[in-house]
């Protein structure tokens, strides 16, 4: 019972939620400047940068505006990173780590991803500056606008995974993961491409990544939600953000393309799954501009909605 | 800790303060972080939007009347340890504009200034090089 309690703590701190994903984390994060530099022919920071940007956030003072709720305002930050470290904590590492029965499945897993957003938004509200409070406003609309899309996926995989394995629905990454593994990826099945097209769309808006990065933009309202913070809550939310980058991108291969060897090779194939998705984002980044939040929302509730729904019918009228 | 004090010296992010510039040098600080010849991003620097993530300060502009509070107090929120970069010859001296009825500058009668960049407006390279010496006496603050 103990070890069993204590080995869950480990999954949850340090590998792989935890340190592990936030290592990975913010690894990907200097992939992703050193790439955009690149794109854009710059040197670019070196690669380690997050990791120098978040001991020196660490190290500098904390100021609390006069007008934010202290409390909120402080708590959210550890709020957010925490929840992120138990979603990261339930993403099988394809052949390599299983999470345990007793953490959850996609159903606790899809509220947790929506956990940072929620930070965002209190962040903007409880810091008391009307920039925090147009962030909070966009961040919340941009939220109703992917959420629909990204069930819709998700959805779609967990009755196709159950069909498939005759069961009404299946809800334990673990067991698609270990269909997938068994019987091909669905990245290779053409019924469910609709399916994989709304979940990518969906990653650049949860990530906050150009074009949809509206409420953290940091030309027009002084990153949102981020505005009052500083020093170590500052750091906390970067943390919090890369992070979340690695559990969307975990989710995303492990619900699509886990196929991978057993063992330590399984890692490395899953590092190199993760570092192909961030080359591509950074290439989306480097290459759009910034939708306005009219436009951004209009655009998640027309296409990635159709794509989700066609995905499901087509799961559906397939058995 | 050593290890952290010279791992946090790599990470200067820059803010921007516009006191009443006309805006030339602003458009050559933009130039000098966003054209790949002349790039920041490569000394750890990252402009960020609010003062309060700020280590390095930039401020253009001959400091004019109307605009003196309100760069006081922006001033103010920005957090320590901090270094303030004047750039360009309006806040060093009020430039084209010296003696006006409307400037309050220069600038370091109500700011301490660490490094001057004078110009008009300054090149990239001397504005790069003013980055760089900020950066040697941010690492001594921090």
């Amino acid at each position: 019972m103990t070890t069993d309690t204590l080995r869950t703590l480990l999954t949850v701190l340090v590998f792989p939620g935890g340190l592990f994903a936030m290592a990975l984390g913010l690894a990907l994060k200097g992939v992703e400047r050193r790439a955009i530099a690149r794109l854009q022919r710059r040197v670019g920071p070196p690669l380690i940068q997050p990791f120098y940007d978040l001991i020196k956030l660490m190290r500098k003072r904390t100021l609390i505006p006069d007008t934010a709720n202290a409390f909120v305002f402080l708590a959210v930050p550890v709020a957010g990173l925490a929840s992120m470290a138990v979603a990261a904590s339930m993403i099988p590492i394809p052949g390599f780590y299983e999470p345990s029965t007793g953490l959850g499945n996609l159903i606790v897993l899809f509220y947790l991803i929506s956990i940072p957003a929620v930070s965002l938004m209190l962040a903007g509200s409880a810091s008391g500056s009307p920039y925090g409070a147009i962030g909070f406003s966009r961040e919340m609309a941009i939220v109703l606008a992917y959420e629909g899309p990204i069930l819709l996926s998700l959805v779609a995989v967990a009755l196709h995974a159950g069909a498939v394995t005759g069961q009404p629905i299946l809800l334990s990454l673990t067991e698609i993961v270990r269909y997938q593994q068994e019987h091909g990826a669905f990245l290779f099945d053409p019924w469910m491409w609709p399916a994989l097209l709304t979940y990518l769309c969906f990653i650049p808006a949860n990530l906050g990544i150009a074009p949809f990065d509206i409420p953290e933009a940091e030309s027009e309202v002084l990153e949102g939600p981020l505005v009052e913070y500083s020093g170590p809550p500052l750091g906390l939310m970067k943390l919090m953000s890369v992070t979340k980058s690695v559990v969307v991108l975990g989710l995303g291969i492990a619900l699509f393309f886990p196929n991978g060897p057993a063992g330590l090779a399984g890692l490395f194939i899953f590092l190199a799954k993760c570092l192909v998705l961030v080359l591509a984002v950074s290439v989306l980044k480097a290459a759009v501009g910034r939708m306005r939040i009219d436009q951004a929302v209009l655009f998640y509730l027309k296409w990635p909605e159709l794509l989700g729904f066609a995905g499901l019918a087509l799961v559906i009228a397939r058995f | 800790m050593d290890f952290f004090s010279k791992a946090a010296r790599k990470s200067p992010w820059l803010y921007r303060i516009n006191a009443g510039s006309c805006n030339g040098c602003d458009v050559e600080l933009a130039t000098t972080a966003c054209i790949p010849r002349y790039d920041v991003e490569r000394l750890g620097c990252q402009y960020c939007g609010s003062p309060k993530h700020a280590d390095i300060v930039l401020i253009t502009g001959p400091l004019t009347a109307r605009v003196k509070d309100k760069v006081l107090r922006v001033y103010n929120e920005i957090p320590d340890p901090k270094v303030t970069v004047a750039v360009g010859i309006c806040p060093i001296s009020g430039g084209v504009f010296r003696e006006s009825y409307a400037i309050e500058g220069p600038i370091d009668r109500y700011l301490p200034v660490d490094v001057n960049v004078p110009g008009c407006p300054p090149r990239p390279q001397a504005i790069i090089e003013g980055i760089a010496k900020a950066i040697e006496i941010w690492a001594k603050r921090a």
